[in-house]
């Protein structure tokens, strides 16, 4: 091996298989004697069901069962994040006649054929015994409650200098004081992939391919809602159709497939509907962040307040920590208060989505200090660089690695900053407004327990597992780079293998932490496998290399080195008839934690256009600048965080689910209704990487990349609006008729008030 | 190294077990509504028929067709009510080509029909009969890839790659339609396919890439 | 989907014979294949007028002459269609995606159902669907739909690009049944809701439309179809304007303008043109007869803003049209 393969572009190693149709998600199984589930779902959003008629639906030719609340399936609770599961929702459905949210599971059709089991469906009768739904924040705010804790730390979480009492104290002494309130919408993950679970039995074994970031939990929420051994299951998802959180758990209708399967004994396939993943496989919950901000004249922080309202349901606390992880250590400031209140809504439980609370705490955040630099007439890089943060505040530990200062610097200049004209609405290109905005980007880098096996084989190549899992994210590449790395091999010698709970165990896919910690175990299990290889042939009277001192013998770059002798490792293992080396490892985060704060950092800015006329915002051109540590696959790499950006695109411009609060229902509960951005509204981007290994973080220095890329764009779309149009947008999505009238010189036309 | 198309339980029988589903797709007349192949056919042929007379849909009935798919021309009997998406998923066995919201929302389901992309969703399989059907599966040359293909590995325009299939045999069309005079006319012309992952800047290069390609302006 | 019998005839009479109440005409299949998903249309018939021979674009000395079987795409890349009525072309390509377009008939397109969420969700009540089942949208969601046209009993939006622009252009569809053919024109084919809102259209059981034609207008090449959505492409629109202009000098002449995504038919405003008419060509004129748009406006709780957006998107047409932008 004489190049460097890791930070290099490489292409997908399971891209072949993308573009040609061959690789198979969860709802593309097929096997005999296959049956399909189509999901029954409650259109009342609280009460109970009095009767159901499922006679015509049973009568229907090819329909193999109805299950509901009055022929139901058991199914067991479901267990708690404690127990190490992941699940999306304890109660399991069927188990009785209460309705908890518009759009729950209440019932399952098994047919011969998809359109049977939907048409069937349609003929199913439901009577409710309907309640009000709670749906709205003043009916929500009646019942507001605050979380046990939030991410480890107390639900309000402050940090006050020597003498100052609290924060409104010091808010109270700054003498710049900045009061502004953020609103969002829910927002639903929508993966291009609907969740689907196929399930099949063998005997008391289950087979589950199912679409999820995580394998292993989903294997033992499973087995726990079926009342199993979780050795009795096997779960299977070698690709993911996009996950983006609502797949990190596991949700009812998964175990509810694979007891329809039991019970049938024959293999059932349930696929949601695209409108059923707006009730069944969770969303970001809706936001209110109130942001409180003191300083001096010259812009050094004084005081930073965010409390945060997030909605959640009734049934299961989740918390969208927008403050907790953003705020609360962001920036420098003598006095810090953060606070979370959860406000229950009669909704399906809300679930991580693309980089939770950071992806809105920075919406707020960042909007709050354009708006204050606004205030103060200072540039907004300029009042971020004067509030770096250089120790996390409250617990005075450095960074692993920190160049934030440095994102700034380098975005301002391949972006242009110095062109903006800070007075709003200043730049003109005929009929459209001209803005430019920034914001900062922050995630957390996290890393856990994770194994990996590295197989060395006769044939020359090298297995590397793990039960990890590819969203998209390039796991496939990942584990085939740093196996190469690691062994000095080509990747084509490298076989990677993931998507398969029997596999050596490693973390949910989500919160970007699969590369951080798969990769020290690839690491950790090459050097084992290498080091049993050599005690392997030195052993073996058929090897060359026999009776020499494992000291004496080497392995470089798939070869076997030793007496003067070099031999390719392959052509060792075949001369001694062994089939492979093997060995697994496991790698863990150790003590640094506790001397480190870990964190991804990043500036990201836009140039966008408003029209003068009727308001539509559209995009000319983004450039992102990230500090994430080690770049392992440039190529993905790139692509995650353009990923992240269109994400975040979609979450300033145009996300939001409808939800009508006397009903509890989604409106626009489709792909037609709920726009996600298209190719059209994408402009060119740029982005940089500051490539500064991390570590301390781990031994690749890697740290994730899935979800960064969303956390600053938000901000600086409605700082840039702000200053192409002079109107500050603080209620997401920044809708056209947000925006009316336009800026400056409106033609004399009624206006119409709005109610 | 790619991964296995299958994953491991059953790839090392992938082949017959496709082999069994042609088949069946070849002798299904008779089977029960529309019924998707990969099943026991005579067996359950035999039950749906005989052991559950009282079952009706109502109006309707079965219809034998035939579809040119890839070159091949399949003969099945399917209940009208199939869209050429699920005769192809499930009935063909052609997975490549997938359902992101089976309303015309996002063109997962892309495919060509007499080489105009069409959303199979959208389609009933009954009429498509007469006429070229092309799948993400039909396109390759063997091993070859189509100049599409290869472009958008180069250019990693997919993430997760779900909706992957119906972008590129929406960007073969867009190729040959003549939409890529500029980046803002593919962006244009690619939007009728949703891309969650958000690869559109990189789908843009692909096709640019592709088209140049294809016009022998690169090699 | 409801279990249904496929039929394809092969002439017009015999298509017309098999077209009866529990019957559905299918072309494109866009609009009838998802709404027998969703069970809102549940025809135990489906008719495949593919088959039939009402295609060809022609123009001649009356004008633009388009066969209803002809695809979206097709007509709107038509040499003839991009030369002499711009409008028409760009409705079209501002409408749904080149996949749609390729599969979608002209006139298919004008018969479009509406994007009402409650009309598309059999669970909710709808006048439209269910006469006299109730409108949730009024008090509802209602961010997309009309406020042009709308009745205590649907507030649905039309939601064809298309038949914005032939309205403008006094176009006429040709009507056929088992007894005959007749010549409407489309800005009498649509009605407004009132109290029998699934009632949308003059067409009777069987009927079919077989053309559609657009009378000469030589003026109409200074057409323009500006749509108004909250992304770029894909979409529904919020609101659009199909404008054309007859200009010497710098005095309009004459001017055609009707306006889409506001109406519960695609809306036509002779008011406006008439404001127009004779006017200099001038910011304050578009101003001035772009105000006349909003007139009757009924706006709802979410979508109040497109009395003004509206009046906007006409000042926008017309500004790029008038080469002021």
């Amino acid at each position: 091996m004489t190049t460097k393969i890791i930070g290099k572009p490489q292409d997908r190693v399971d891209g072949k298989l993308k573009v040609t149709g061959r690789a198979m998600y969860a709802g593309d199984r097929r096997m005999e004697n296959l049956a399909y589930g189509y999901l029954l779902t409650s259109t009342v959003a609280k009460g109970s069901i009095r009767a159901m008629d499922t006679g015509a639906a049973e009568r229907m030719r090819g329909v193999l069962a109805v299950y509901s609340p009055f022929n139901p399936l058991k199914l067991y609770h479901g267990l708690e994040s404690s127990e190490g599961a992941s699940s999306g929702e304890i109660q399991p459905p069927l188990q009785d006649a209460r309705i908890l949210n518009y759009g729950q599971i209440i019932g399952l059709v098994v047919a011969e054929s998809f359109e049977q089991a939907r048409d069937a469906a349609a003929l199913v009768t439901t009577q409710y015994d309907e309640d009000n739904p709670v749906a709205s924040w003043e009916t929500g705010m009646q019942k507001a409650f605050t979380p046990e804790a939030v991410g480890g730390e107390s639900a309000t979480t402050k940090i006050l200098s020597e003498g100052v009492s609290s924060i409104d104290d010091a808010i109270k002494d700054s003498p710049i004081v900045l009061d502004v309130t953020y609103r969002e919408p829910i927002q639903h993950h929508n993966p291009m992939e609907p969740h689907a679970t196929t399930a099949e039995w063998h005997g008391d074994r289950l087979t589950i391919y199912d679409a999820t970031q995580g394998v292993v939990a989903h294997r033992l929420d499973v087995a726990a809602v079926l009342g199993i051994d979780e050795d009795l299951v096997r779960v299977l998802c070698p690709f993911v159709g996009g996950g983006f959180g609502c797949k990190g758990s596991m949700w009812m209708f998964s175990p509810l497939t694979a007891a329809a399967a039991r019970a049938l004994d024959r293999p059932v396939k349930t696929i949601l509907t695209r409108e059923q993943m707006f009730t069944l496989v969770g969303h970001r919950p809706a936001l209110i962040q109130q942001l409180t901000l003191g300083a001096n004249p010259d812009g050094t922080l004084q005081a930073v307040k965010h409390d945060v309202r997030s909605t959640v349901s009734f049934s299961k606390p989740f918390v969208e920590a927008a403050a907790h992880r953003t705020s609360r250590f962001l920036y420098k400031s003598p006095n810090i208060q953060v606070s979370h209140t959860l406000v229950p809504w009669d909704v399906g439980g809300p679930t991580f989505m693309r980089a939770p609370g950071c992806a809105p705490g920075m919406f707020a955040l960042e909007c709050a200090m354009d708006e204050l630099a606004v205030k103060l007439r200072i540039d907004p890089i300029e009042l971020r660089t004067k509030n770096n943060a250089e120790v996390f505040p409250g617990k005075n530990v450095p960074w692993s690695s920190k160049n934030l200062v440095e994102c700034y610097q380098l975005g301002a200049q391949k972006f242009g900053w110095s062109k903006r004209n800070p007075e709003p609405g200043a730049i003109r290109d005929g009929d459209w407004l001209v803005g430019m905005g920034m914001a900062s980007a922050l995630y957390p880098a996290h890393r856990s327990r994770a194994s990996v096996k590295v197989r060395l084989q006769a044939d020359g190549t090298a297995q590397v597992s793990s039960a990890t899992q590819d969203l998209g994210t390039g796991t496939w590449t990942v584990l085939a780079i740093v196996g190469a790395d690691s062994l000095g091999l080509p990747i084509e010698k490298i076989r990677p293998e993931l998507g398969d709970s029997a596999l050596p165990h490693a973390p949910t896919s989500g919160g970007s932490t699969s590369v951080a910690s798969v990769t020290p175990a690839v690491q950790r299990a090459t050097e084992s496998a290498k080091r049993k290889l050599i005690q392997v042939v030195v052993r073996d009277k058929k090897s060359p290399f026999f009776a020499m001192r494992p000291e004496e013998v080497v392995y470089r770059d798939g070869k076997i080195e030793g007496g003067g002798m070099s031999a390719d490792f392959g052509s060792v293992l075949n001369a001694i008839g062994r089939s492979a080396v093997e060995a697994v490892e496991t790698a863990e985060p150790g003590e640094e934690e506790e001397r480190y704060a870990f964190h991804s950092f990043g500036a990201q800015f836009c140039e966008l256009k408003v029209n003068r006329w009727t308001g539509e915002v559209r995009l000319q051109r983004i450039t992102s600048v990230m500090d994430i540590g080690t770049v392992v696959n440039l190529k993905a790499a790139r692509s995650q965080i353009i990923g992240g950006i269109v994400f975040g695109l979609g979450m300033a411009l145009m996300e939001g689910s409808v939800l009508d609060e006397k009903t509890g229902r989604y409106g626009n509960a489709n792909f037609a209704d709920y726009l996600v951005a298209v190719n059209a509204d994408v402009p060119d981007m740029d982005v940089y990487f500051i490539d500064k290994p991390d570590t301390i973080f781990n031994p690749l220095g890697a740290r994730g990349i899935g979800e960064i890329g969303i956390t600053g764009m938000p901000a600086s779309i409605a700082n840039a609006v702000y200053n192409a149009t002079g109107k500050r947008v603080r209620d997401f999505p920044i809708l056209p008729e947000k925006l009316l009238p336009v800026g400056l010189n409106q033609p004399a036309i009624s206006m119409v008030e709005s109610i | 190294m790619e991964p296995p198309a299958d994953s491991r339980p059953d790839h090392k029988d992938g082949s017959s077990r496709r082999e069994f589903i042609r088949r069946l797709a070849a002798i299904s007349a008779g089977l029960t509504v529309a019924a998707p192949l990969g099943r026991a056919g005579t067996i359950t042929e035999k039950r749906a028929l005989n052991d559950e007379p009282p079952k009706t849909d109502g109006a309707g009935g079965l219809m034998e067709i035939a579809l040119n798919v890839n070159g091949n021309t399949e003969r099945l009997v399917v209940d009208p009510r199939v869209t050429l998406l699920d005769a192809l998923r499930d009935r063909f066995d052609l997975t490549g080509t997938k359902k992101g919201c089976d309303r015309g929302a996002c063109g997962a389901c892309t495919v060509h029909l007499d080489g105009r992309r069409v959303l199979s969703c959208l389609t009933l399989a009954v009429m498509a009969q007469r006429k070229k059907i092309t799948t993400i599966e039909g396109l390759a040359t063997g091993d070859e890839l189509h100049p599409v293909q290869a472009a958008f590995i180069e250019c990693d325009g997919f993430q997760c790659g779900y909706c992957t299939p119906g972008q590129i045999m929406s960007a073969v069309a867009c190729i040959s339609e003549g939409h890529t005079g500029s980046d803002s006319e593919i962006r244009e012309y690619m939007s009728g396919n949703l891309c969650r992952c958000g690869a559109y800047p990189n789908i843009v290069a692909a096709v640019k890439t592709a088209a140049a390609k294809m016009k022998g302006e690169v090699n | 989907m409801r279990p249904f019998t496929y039929e394809l005839p092969s002439g017009v009479s015999e298509a017309a014979n098999l077209g009866r109440p529990d019957s559905a005409f299918i072309a494109g299949g866009t609009t009838i294949v998802d709404l027998m998903k969703l069970e809102v249309v549940k025809p135990s018939r489906v008719v495949d007028i593919n088959a039939l021979s009402m295609r060809g674009i022609e123009m001649s000395t009356d004008g633009l002459r388009i066969g209803a079987l002809e695809k979206m795409s097709d007509t709107a890349l038509h040499p003839e269609v991009v030369a002499n009525y711009p409008v028409i072309s760009e409705a079209l390509l501002k409408s749904a995606s080149a996949q749609i377009r390729n599969m979608a008939s002209i006139g298919g397109n004008l018969l479009q159902r509406t994007r009402c969420g409650y009309f598309r969700d059999v669970n909710t009540p709808c006048n439209k669907r269910e006469p006299g089942s109730g409108c949730p949208a009024i008090d509802g969601e209602n961010r997309m739909h009309a406020i042009l046209g709308t009745s205590s009993s649907c507030v649905a939006t039309h939601p064809s690009d298309l038949a914005v622009a032939l309205v403008a252009l006094d176009a006429s569809v040709r009507l056929q049944s088992a007894s005959g053919e007749r010549l409407v024109k489309l800005d009498d084919f649509y009605l407004v809701p009132d109290s029998t809102p699934h009632r949308e259209n003059q067409l009777l059981p069987g009927e079919l439309i077989t053309e559609i034609r657009v009378p000469r207008l030589a003026w109409a090449t200074r057409s323009t179809y500006l749509k108004i959505r909250d992304r770029e492409s894909y979409e529904f629109s919020l609101a659009s304007a199909a404008v054309a202009l007859d200009v010497n000098g710098d005095q309009i002449q004459d001017a055609r303008v009707a306006v889409g995504g506001v109406g519960t038919k695609p809306w036509n405003l002779p008011k406006v043109r008439e404001a127009l008419t004779g006017k200099p060509l001038a910011q304050e004129t578009f101003a001035a007869a772009a105000k006349l748009a909003g007139d009757g406006a009924v706006p709802l709780k979410r979508n109040a803003f497109k009395v003004d957006l509206v009046q906007r998107t006409i000042i926008r047409a017309l500004m790029t049209l008038g080469g002021l932008a």
